[in-house]
């Protein structure tokens, strides 16, 4: 029977051939990678660009170092398969990030006033993300969408360390410029 | 001047925030078909796009063509639709589910990573996402804080049920928070407070799976009574314990 079994040893064996182990991991990956690909900007074509992804990354399994986390090294794959379908589209403006209209029963608890102001602020984040120059909105995306680390990002994004960090405090700069009253001067200045 | 990192971890933490909410489709199950290209390629069948395909085919030829065959029994027997390779990996709320044995059961007492016993008021600070507390079991006996925040965990101990546990997480987020060994015949859909639910009859093996994806040793154990698992929005819910289906459904009706 099929007993527990962790990326490593499904990595091992897919790598061998057996789809079997291979399929293990694509379960478990898949909504990972879809979400990464659509919040880069994959839009519609997520589906279509997860797909790519596994089956390339499968191709390349060899030269993925054993012992290291499967999911950055996947994702590098997605964020560059995305990249491949936005570059021979341009359609920006159709692939803004947006927040689904807040249901009453699962917001937390603190009264309606504290809920709709909180509401709006969100969406108005999530705006300002939207607005965001392109390399600085992937790294808001990848850090805090995805919740991966400034090394996993930089492997993701194919960029150097410096480069994440610096564009990441550019980006909260800017959103903070845009969040906090009286500091909108920064914006303008940046 | 205000703080620098203060105001950093502020946006950074509203940004997160906002993350978990963030409309993002359902992704689509790609196993069978992604499965379908990689062993159509193996064999040969199609010629292949992409870097080193051909050595791959040569290398790899009859090696994937034995997989196939094997794979095409095992889905015979699995599923006498023939439907899917899903289902023995099948994907609920942050839950896995698989037919067969769990791994071994923790010999001590199974525990998940880094429990922390608090208070309640304290886990909805140490956790990013809100907990939901059922009206109808009244505050919990304890609480515990698992894996950095990752876990949460509601204790009954004096129910007219018996033993409760309630585990709470992000389920909707990519990766899995728990595996389960079950039959498929013990697991039913059922609806709470309109959304999509899984009912699973009696106990089965039950492995925590960390950040990386690899399952927690120490976590493995069976589990006790029946278990519920829904979702919200924001949060996943496995509840475990000896009762009912209508009991169950009762008290997670009541979770706010």
């Amino acid at each position: 029977m099929r007993r527990a079994i962790d990326d490593a040893a499904a990595i091992a064996r897919a790598r061998g051939g057996d789809l079997d182990a291979y399929a293990v991991l694509v379960a478990r990956y898949t909504v990972r990678a879809h979400r990464a690909a659509f919040l880069l900007g994959a839009g519609e074509e997520s589906d279509d660009v997860v797909q790519e992804a596994f089956v390339k990354a499968f191709r390349h399994l060899s030269r993925f170092r054993a012992g290291e986390p499967f999911a950055p090294w996947l994702l590098r794959i997605v964020a560059n398969e995305t990249r491949n379908v936005s570059r021979s589209r341009r359609r920006r403006a159709a692939l803004a990030l947006r927040i689904p209209s807040a249901e009453p029963s699962s917001v937390a608890p603190g009264g309606p006033v504290d809920e709709a102001l909180a509401a709006e602020r969100r969406a108005w984040l999530v705006a300002a993300v939207n607005g965001l120059p392109d390399r600085e909105r992937q790294v808001v995306v990848c850090r805090y969408f995805l919740d991966l680390s400034v090394a996993e990002t930089a492997q993701v994004l194919a960029w150097p360390l410096g480069s994440v960090k610096s564009r990441t405090a550019r980006a909260l700069n800017r959103l903070r410029g845009l969040l906090v009253p009286g500091e909108q001067d920064r914006v303008t200045n940046d | 001047m205000t703080d620098r990192a203060g105001w950093q971890d502020a946006v950074e933490s509203e940004l997160r925030a906002v993350g978990r909410e963030l409309a993002v489709p359902p992704a689509s199950d790609l196993t069978a078909t992604v499965r379908r290209r990689l062993a159509d390629e193996a064999a040969g069948r199609r010629p292949t796009p992409g870097p080193g395909g051909g050595v791959f085919r040569r290398r790899l030829g009859w090696r994937a063509a034995v997989v196939v065959v094997a794979a095409m029994l095992a889905l015979l027997i699995a599923t006498p639709q023939g439907r899917a390779v899903i289902v023995h990996v099948f994907r609920f709320a942050g839950v896995e589910l698989r037919q067969g044995p769990g791994p071994a059961n923790s010999p001590t007492r199974a525990a998940l990573p880094g429990e922390r016993q608090t208070s309640l008021e304290q886990a909805r600070h140490r956790v990013s996402f809100p907990i939901l507390v059922p009206a109808a079991l009244g505050r919990p006996g304890d609480v515990v804080v698992s894996d950095g925040g990752r876990v949460v965990s509601l204790i009954y101990r004096r129910t007219p049920h018996g033993l409760i546990r309630i585990d709470e997480f992000a389920g909707h987020l990519d990766q899995a928070y728990f595996e389960k060994f079950v039959q498929l015949s013990d697991v039913t859909r059922v609806e709470v407070n309109g959304t999509k639910g899984l009912w699973i009859k009696g106990p089965h093996d039950l492995v925590y799976i960390t950040r990386n994806g690899t399952p927690a040793v120490a976590s493995a154990r069976l589990t006790t009574g029946n278990t519920l698992i829904w979702a919200t929005r924001q949060v996943a819910l496995r509840l475990e314990g000896n009762l009912g289906k209508a009991a169950a459904l009762a008290v997670a009706r009541s979770a706010r």
